[in-house]
C-alpha cells in the first residue's frame, strides 16, 4: 500500500510543480512604458519611460495573477531634449510641475492582482495607478503573450505588449487642457524572465 | 446668451487672462471694497487667488508642492490682515514673520528635500529658508509706505512668474505673474486714492510670502537657475531708492520701474545662466 501511495506521489509531483506560482522579473532592457497624447488636436505625439522595474506572477492552474511595476518618471523622453532658442525643450517642460513633476513624484507604479485568462493566456489585468500623488484604477489589455525559453541563454521566459487608457486630468494633471488632450494611451512592452 | 457664456468660457480659459486680467481687475476690485476697513491690502491675496481658481490645478488631495504654496500664500494672507486689524507693527515684525514663514517653506518643500542627499537637503533646505526669511523680511518692513509695498508686490510677482516660465513651469509662472496683476490692482487704487490706501502686512507678506515660494518651486521642481533668485530678493532693496514727494502718482510709477529693473536681471539671469552665462 506504501509503495502505491509513493508511486502515486511520484507521478503527481511534476504536475504539482507546474501548477504552482511562477513568479519573474521584468527585463528593464526589454520593458518600456509609452503614452500618446493628443497635440492641439491635430497630431498624436507620442513619449516613452526609458527605466522601469517591477515582477509578476501567474498561476495558470488556479486562473490568478499579479503585476507590479515601477516607471522611473524622470526617464521620459519624446525625443526633444535641445531648448535651442526656446525657453524650454518639450522633455523638460514634461518633466516640470506642470506635468509629471518628477523632482516631486519620481515614480509612478501600477499594481494589479485582478488577472483574467482565455484558456491558459492571460488577457487582461486591472489594478491601480499611482501617479502624482493619486491612485486611480487602469486595466490593461494584453494584446500579445508568448511563454517560452529564451533562444540563448534558455531560461523560461514571458512576455507581450499590453495596453490602457487613463484621463491625465484625474491625477492631477491639468496643465495644457484641453489644447494638450486629456485622454492619454498607454503602452506597455514588456518581458520577464521566471526566478 | 448661450454664445455669450461660451465666449466668456472661453476667454477664462486664456492662460494670459488667467493670470493677468482678471487676477488684475479683481485685485483692484477687491481692494477697493476693503479699502473702508483698512484690509485694502488683502487685493493682492484676492487677485492671485482668483487666478489659482481661474487656472483651475487646485486641490487638497494630494497637497503637493504648488497646491502647498497657495495654501502657504492664503495663510499669510489671513495672518496678515489679522496683524494689520490687531497688531500695530514694530520694527522686530519683519525678522519675526521672516523666521516663521522660513520654517514654514521647509513644509512646503519637505517631500522634494526628503528625496535628496544630505548634503543637498542641508544646502537647498537652507537657501529656501534664507530666501524665504530674507524676503519677507525685506518687503514687510516696507508696509507703511504703500508705493514701494505694492510696487514690490508687483516686480517680485513678474520677476518669480517670468522666470518661472523660462525656468521650465508655466503653471508657477501663471501664479508668480498673478500675484504681479493683483499688486497692479492695488497700485492702481492707490495711484487713484492717494497715500491714504494702505498695504499693510497683509499685502507685503502675501506678496514676499508667495513669491519667496514660487521662485523657490521653479528652481527645485523646474529648471530655474538659482542666480535668479539673487536678483529676485534685490527687489524689497531697491524699491527704497529715492521718490519724489509730488506729483503723488510718480511715486508709485517710479517705485514699480525700481523694482521692475531687479525683476528684469532676475528674468535675463533666468535665460542666460543655462546657456553658460553666469556672473
Amino acid at each position: 500500500m506504501l509503495r502505491v501511495t509513493l508511486g502515486a506521489l511520484a507521478l503527481a509531483l511534476p504536475l504539482a510543480a507546474s501548477a504552482a506560482p511562477e513568479n519573474y522579473t521584468l527585463d528593464p532592457y526589454h520593458t518600456y512604458a509609452h503614452f500618446a497624447v493628443d497635440h492641439l488636436g491635430v497630431s498624436l505625439m507620442w513619449g516613452r519611460f526609458d527605466k522601469s522595474s517591477g515582477k509578476f506572477m501567474l498561476d495558470r492552474a488556479a486562473k490568478k495573477g499579479a503585476l507590479e511595476i515601477n516607471i522611473e518618471t524622470a526617464s521620459l523622453t519624446t525625443g526633444d531634449i535641445d531648448k535651442g532658442s526656446r525657453p524650454r525643450s518639450r522633455d523638460e517642460h514634461l518633466k516640470g510641475a506642470d506635468f509629471f513633476n518628477v523632482a516631486e513624484f519620481p515614480r509612478m507604479s501600477f499594481k494589479a492582482s485582478d488577472v483574467r485568462f482565455d484558456g491558459e493566456k492571460p488577457i487582461e489585468v486591472a489594478g491601480e495607478l499611482t501617479l502624482l500623488g493619486a491612485t486611480k484604477p487602469l486595466a490593461l489589455k494584453i494584446e500579445r503573450w508568448v511563454c517560452k525559453d529564451h533562444p540563448f541563454s534558455k531560461k523560461p521566459m514571458c512576455g507581450g505588449n499590453a495596453s490602457g487608457a487613463i484621463k491625465r486630468s484625474e491625477f492631477g494633471m491639468k496643465y495644457g487642457l484641453p489644447a494638450v488632450g486629456d485622454d492619454i494611451r498607454l503602452y506597455v512592452e514588456f518581458e520577464g524572465y521566471k526566478e | 446668451m448661450y454664445e455669450l457664456l461660451s465666449s466668456l468660457q472661453e476667454l477664462l480659459r486664456n492662460p494670459i487672462v488667467q493670470s493677468s486680467v482678471l487676477p488684475l481687475v479683481a485685485g483692484l476690485v477687491c481692494a477697493a471694497v476693503l479699502y473702508p476697513l483698512r484690509l485694502e491690502g488683502l487685493g493682492a491675496a484676492a487677485g492671485f487667488l482668483v487666478a489659482v481658481v481661474a487656472i483651475g490645478n487646485f486641490a487638497f488631495e494630494p497637497l503637493t508642492v504648488t497646491r502647498k504654496i497657495v495654501v502657504l500664500g492664503a495663510g499669510a494672507a489671513i495672518f496678515g490682515a489679522l496683524f494689520d486689524l490687531a497688531v500695530k507693527p514694530t520694527r522686530f515684525t519683519g525678522p519675526a514673520l521672516g523666521a516663521i514663514f522660513g520654517a514654514a517653506a521647509l513644509w512646503v518643500f519637505a517631500s522634494v528635500l526628503v528625496q535628496k542627499t544630505p548634503l543637498e537637503v542641508a544646502t537647498l533646505g537652507a537657501g529656501v529658508v534664507a530666501l524665504t526669511a530674507w524676503l519677507v523680511t525685506a518687503t514687510v518692513s516696507l508696509h507703511y509706505n504703500s508705493a514701494r509695498s505694492g510696487a514690490a508686490g508687483l516686480g517680485l510677482g513678474l520677476g518669480a512668474g517670468v522666470s518661472a516660465v523660462l525656468g521650465a513651469s508655466a503653471l508657477i509662472g501663471q501664479y508668480g505673474m498673478a500675484l504681479a496683476a493683483a499688486c497692479g490692482g492695488f497700485l492702481i487704487l492707490l495711484m487713484a486714492l492717494g497715500p491714504r490706501v494702505s498695504a499693510g502686512i497683509s499685502l507685503t507678506l502675501t506678496a514676499s510670502v508667495l513669491a519667496a515660494l514660487l521662485s523657490a518651486g521653479a528652481v527645485l521642481l523646474a529648471q530655474l537657475h538659482w542666480s535668479s533668485l539673487a536678483a529676485l530678493a534685490l527687489v524689497p532693496v531697491i524699491v527704497r531708492l529715492p521718490l519724489p514727494e509730488t506729483p503723488l502718482w510718480t511715486r508709485p510709477v517710479l517705485a514699480s520701474v525700481y523694482a521692475l529693473l531687479a525683476a528684469g536681471g532676475a528674468c535675463a539671469l533666468a535665460w542666460l545662466a543655462p546657456r553658460g552665462w553666469t556672473f
